[in-house]
């Protein structure tokens, strides 16, 4: 018999932090399951009904033109199928994925937001949601709006979530006077916070994104392709838990990053191509850590980002020798 | 090995006295010794990541700037003079030079610093080697003029990653000969001097395009 259980994780948020790739994980008897589609293709359902500015055409072909950009993703094997619209709405735990809007305006700094229903003993995703906030300005202008938010940009993000990616901590954010923080740049659409109205480069995934669908559903020469870094992360011998583990590789100018997600400190970060990569470790603090890990979780933020001294080189399939980096207290 | 090269070195001044530079034709020379292999840029770049703004500005998260560095090199070849004047060699060459990426002007503060990966790098390669005038002393002090191309091969530490690339070469030199003579099995011995621009293109490479390396050696040569 299945247990299955809705989680709701995955905030897209306009002013508050976010990052590089991580996948969802549930946990069973000790044991950590990530949790993906094992059967494809993706159906999904639209909401019948727009918001100011977006009709619900209008909305369906911004959500096909985002899946479309993760079906694109040449190392990976997935695919979705638009089966119609509907008038039920997100978050009803019915077997089926919808996406539409909904009116939140208490969540003021919230754009969207992506549920799921998942075997927590296989870790299998039976449905997924997501709605967009209707109180927010949306649009789907070619060329975005200054006014309003990109829908598209905003979609790819949640389908990445969909898709059982978490936040990526590729970016970094300033301060706001309100409290929140405000996105000065991002290397992932996955970061968790949005660029600003009118910046539409989320339509694009980049490379952090790509490696981290394709670790996800890799097609068949993905492993072989590209190699994978693991290490850890340590101060003082002992491990630091979530600190943020980027890999650039000079050659591509690609930045691919993870997370150490034990308390040794142990990172692995895969999709790399094969070649020299620098490593870079820095806290946690362009976003809010609650967007990557528990709260529960102790995260160590005060130490200095740090390059490791030695260049990681990824083979062509595997993994390749062990990294430490050993960073200092603030 | 270097035991024996050596000793040949400190025979050879004994044997050498008042004998005329005959150079062998269709003899087989062979020729080991070691020297630098000089350095190269392999490319400068940012880690950038996309700018909160429409327009494309990227954000700069840090600088690097890679060369492959300058190391110390073994070498090994066998050559034939086809004439007085032209020859044929072939060898490989052994370095181990360093991966060095400087990182700086980090968005966060991150202290600068060079990142560093060994690389065992051998080069088989080919030349034609064309024999000058001699410059006096007896004529045992011959400069010559080579020019040829190969293969590079680039083995990261662990062998995690093997990278290939092509090698091409220009450059001359200086022959010393010790002394020659008609009969015996060791029919000549001397020493030489190598000065060349090794072009190097694929292999360990972050940008499409020739790199050149200067690279000197001396080593001692023994003819058959």
């Amino acid at each position: 018999m299945r247990t299955v259980a809705l989680v709701v994780t995955a905030v897209l948020a306009l002013a508050q932090p976010a990052h590089a790739y991580l996948h969802f994980t549930t946990t069973r008897a000790g044991q950590s399951i990530t949790l993906k589609w094992q059967r494809t293709p993706v159906r999904w359902f639209v909401k019948d009904r727009g918001a100011r500015g977006v009709s619900a055409s209008d909305f369906q072909a911004a959500m096909a033109r985002a899946f479309a950009a993760w079906e694109a993703v040449p190392t990976a094997s997935i695919a979705f199928q638009f089966v119609g619209f509907t008038g039920a709405e997100p978050f009803d735990d019915d077997g089926a994925s919808v996406l539409g809007f909904q009116d939140h305006p208490g969540l003021d700094r919230v754009l969207g937001a992506t549920g799921f229903l998942i075997d927590t003993v296989t870790g299998e995703i039976l449905e997924s949601d997501i709605f967009f906030n209707a109180a927010m300005p949306w649009s789907t202008a070619p060329a975005g709006d200054p006014a309003a938010f990109d829908l598209e940009s905003v979609a790819v993000h949640e389908v990445g979530h969909l898709l059982g990616l978490g936040h990526s901590a590729l970016g970094e954010t300033e301060p706001r006077p309100d409290g929140g923080r405000r996105v000065l740049a991002s290397g992932s659409v996955m970061f968790p916070i949005s660029f600003g109205r009118g910046v539409t480069h989320d339509r694009e995934l980049q490379p952090d994104d790509l490696a981290g669908v394709s670790d996800l559903y890799p097609d068949g020469n993905f492993r072989r392709q590209t190699g994978v870094a693991r290490g850890r992360v340590t101060r003082n011998g002992a491990g630091v838990l979530g600190a943020h583990v980027t890999a650039f590789n000079p050659e591509t100018g690609r930045l691919v990053a993870g997370f150490t997600l034990n308390r040794d400190g142990d990172f692995h970060i895969a999709g790399l191509a094969p070649g020299p990569h620098v490593i870079r470790v820095e806290p946690l603090d362009d976003a809010d850590p609650e967007s990557f890990f528990s709260q529960r979780d102790p995260i160590d933020m005060s130490f200095q980002p740090t390059f490791h001294p030695r260049l990681f080189v990824a083979p062509a399939g595997g993994e390749g020798d062990r990294v430490t980096v050993a960073v200092t207290p603030k | 090995m270097k035991a024996a090269l050596f000793a040949l070195l400190l025979v050879a001044p004994a044997l050498c006295h008042a004998q005329p530079a005959e150079r062998p034709v269709r003899r087989v020379e062979v020729d080991a010794g070691g020297g630098v292999f000089g350095g190269a840029g392999l490319g400068a770049g940012d880690a950038n990541l996309r700018g909160n703004a429409q327009a494309q500005q990227p954000f700069r998260l840090f600088t690097a700037e890679t060369r492959l560095a300058r190391a110390p090199s073994v070498h090994l070849r066998a050559g034939v003079a086809l004439t007085r004047r032209l020859g044929v060699e072939g060898g490989v060459t052994r370095s181990r030079p360093e991966i060095r990426t400087s990182l700086s002007a980090d968005a966060e503060s991150a202290a600068p610093l060079t990142s560093v990966e060994p690389v065992d790098q051998y080069i088989f390669d080919a030349s034609l080697v064309l024999t000058l005038d001699g410059l006096g002393a007896g004529s045992r002090l011959v400069p010559f003029v080579a020019g040829g191309g190969g293969y590079v091969r680039q083995l990261h530490e662990g062998r995690t990653l093997i990278e290939h690339g092509q090698a091409y070469h220009a450059g001359g030199g200086l022959k010393y000969w010790l002394f020659t003579r008609t009969n015996g099995f060791v029919r000549s011995a001397g020493l030489r001097g190598d000065a060349r621009v090794q072009l190097l293109r694929g292999g360990i490479a972050f940008e499409d395009r020739p790199r050149p390396h200067a690279a000197i050696s001396g080593s001692v040569f023994v003819g058959f």
